[in-house]
């Protein structure tokens, strides 16, 4: 019976260091090529030399297992877990690539940035980066604007990221918001100088691909429903809080140029400028749109107040 | 001469909380002693996971479970995360603050994953220096947790019990006695369950863990997936007799079934208390159960919190 104890066997002062027992068992189970080739890798052979079939000098077999296998337990749970994880986080890229294309993308992933946080809520905050980086593409020669297949990969991954930032970060729930009224009441002299502060949970987002509809057809669809994929074009969004669930808003040009204007601090003046600048668009019809984005924005809980010397001029 | 429990009181039949049972639990209000939280799920939340979880404390009693604390481990100690998990127990007002007999990384990383430790002098006193630091800043007894492991070491000179029970003692800290966790491992480790448990020092568990597991036949897995087994249930009266009598908590974390299931299966416990021993009939399932559903392969913990959007 192993008791885990093999009282004599080993004097305690030939026992290896802690430090190098932990340095090695991770080297070994988080290895892509599995045990054997933990055990051969260069970290694990620096922390504890083993040769062929000398791997029962650190781990025990059982009745029933050799060291080996019972190792095989750790190693696979890893990129299981992991994996698992990570397709929770992406559910609509990994449906659009597949199962085994993901699985790929998400192994590799795995290896190049390993968790280093105490929560699993943020191992997939480098995937977005990591596809950008690593696209098959990426040193072709490619015509300025050219939109192709990795970027609708990199525009989705960015897209479920950010929808899990927003999910559990700040948010205003409980929070008085800027409400139709108290806009209404901003006199139009003050108008220009005055500020809308946006809500924490607001984020705005730029894509090569129509992804917003993508990704409510696909959800939509359910597992293993095919659903088109979208032709390259620009889209603007912007994501936001309400009760906790996450919110989207699809944003013309101007509109994406006006709130991150908005975002950043400008005057509701200079924001217009800026927008004007931008779109080359004339006054009048500029005018006319803004009093509709600002009215629906403060419908959807876009602002908490509007700030500067509202008083009567 | 400790207390019983260290002090603390008997909670009764608790449940894991989990997001998928996030509905039910505020619609319906169920009659449940006491809710245990994975704290990591909630000690950087500022959405609903955090939101539904004050609710929850202000109905029910509440225990702080952790699954990377990594006591074991020779990397430092995180004191932005302790820090995190007291401010969190404040707030809650949890019971107590719980994690695992392991480590789950070293060089910055985290496997996610409840990685064994050499049972032997020189990690005793490693870890017992920790359990000091980590009781001084969460300014509580920590509570520790006996894993399931899938190996053992060749520089284990302690059996796991010697190895816990001294540990308890030297940090005069608490223990989460997991009796899955101990069918598994003694499954694994061609050991007996029942020496473990009587092994222990009883005075010191606070808790109980009840689970299922996956049975691969050459060893047994700890995948929170199932209902309870007959054999971990007498372990269970075998416990509970030795210990007085502590807070159980089921957990359920693959598979899991509707909210209702759950608190069923740990209900079944008051049976089991109020039988003596030994029990020949059978009122759960042998090992080796099989409902025709694919078992799940990967152990515990995977705890991942999914958004919810319009």
């Amino acid at each position: 019976m192993d008791r885990q104890k093999r009282s004599g066997e080993k004097p305690d002062a030939e026992l290896r260091d802690l430090d190098v027992v932990e340095h090695w068992f991770q080297a070994v189970v988080t290895h892509p090529a599995g045990v054997q080739g933990g055990i051969e890798s260069e970290e694990a052979q620096r922390q504890i030399p083993l040769g062929a079939g000398e791997l029962e000098r650190v781990i025990r077999r059982s009745k029933s297992l050799t060291a080996t296998e019972r190792l095989s337990v750790y190693a696979n749970a890893y990129y299981t877990r992991l994996l698992e994880c990570l397709g929770e986080s992406f559910p609509v890229l990994k449906q659009t690539v597949g199962e085994e294309a993901f699985g790929s993308l998400a192994f590799a992933y795995l290896e190049a940035h390993p968790s280093r946080s105490y929560t699993l809520s943020r191992l997939a905050d480098a995937f977005p980066r990591y596809l950008e980086e690593t696209r098959p593409d990426r040193d072709d020669p490619r015509q300025p604007g050219a939109v192709d297949w990795p970027d609708l990969l990199v525009d989705l991954a960015r897209l479920e990221c950010a929808i899990g930032e927003v999910f559990d970060g700040p948010g205003v729930e409980g929070v008085p918001l800027l409400s139709e009224e108290k806009l209404r009441s901003v006199p139009p002299e003050r108008w220009s100088a005055a500020r809308l502060v946006p809500v924490v949970c607001l984020k705005l987002l730029q894509f090569r691909y129509p992804v917003n509809g993508y990704y409510t057809a696909v959800r939509r669809a359910g597992e293993g429903v095919e659903v088109p994929l979208p032709e390259p074009g620009e889209q603007f969004l912007a994501l936001s809080r309400k009760e906790f669930v996450v919110q989207r808003y699809e944003l013309s040009g101007p509109q994406l140029t006006l709130l991150g204007a908005l975002v950043d601090g400008a005057t509701i003046g200079t924001a217009i400028e800026r927008v004007a600048a931008s779109a080359n668009l004339d006054t009048r019809s500029l005018a006319e749109s803004l009093h509709s984005w600002f009215r629906d924005w403060t419908a959807a809980g876009l602002f908490t107040a509007v700030e500067g010397d509202l008083s009567v001029g | 001469m400790n207390l019983p429990r260290l002090g603390h009181p008997d909670l009764g039949l608790g449940v894991g909380l989990r997001t998928v049972h996030f509905p039910y639990i505020l619609e319906n209000q169920p009659d449940v002693d006491w809710f245990e939280i994975i704290s990591e799920n909630f000690i950087d939340s500022r959405g609903r996971p955090r939101y539904v979880l004050e609710q929850i404390a202000e109905r029910y009693r509440v225990v702080m479970h952790g699954v990377s604390l990594s006591i074991g481990s020779t990397d430092p100690l995180d004191f932005d995360y302790l820090r995190k998990l007291k401010a969190l127990a404040d707030t809650i007002r949890a019971h107590w603050v719980s994690d695992h007999v392991c480590w789950t990384g070293v060089a910055s990383r985290n496997t996610h994953d409840l990685l064994p430790i050499p049972f032997n002098e020189a990690t005793l006193k490693h870890v017992v220096e920790r359990i000091r630091i980590v009781q001084d800043v969460l300014e509580r007894p920590l509570v520790l947790e006996n894993p399931s492991s899938y190996i053992t070491f060749t520089d284990s000179t302690l059996s796991e019990w010697e190895f816990i029970t001294r540990m308890a003692e030297d940090a005069d800290c608490g223990l989460l006695l997991d009796v899955n966790n101990v069918h598994v491992s003694s499954f694994n480790h061609d050991m007996n369950p029942e020496e473990f448990i009587r092994s222990m020092p009883h005075e010191r568990v606070v808790q109980f863990h009840l689970a299922g597991h996956t049975n691969c036949t050459t060893h047994l897995i700890d995948t929170h997936d199932d209902h309870v087994i007959d054999p971990v249930w007498k372990l269970y009266r075998l416990a509970h007799e030795l210990t007085g009598g502590v807070s159980t908590l089921l957990e359920w974390d693959a598979r899991i079934p509707p909210f209702p299931v759950v608190h069923a299966e740990v209900l079944k416990a008051r049976e089991h208390m109020q039988r003596a021993l030994p029990r020949p009939e059978k009122t759960g399932r042998a090992e080796a159960p099989g409902d025709g559903k694919e078992p799940s392969r990967v152990p515990h913990p995977l705890h991942h919190v999914l958004p919810e959007v319009q």
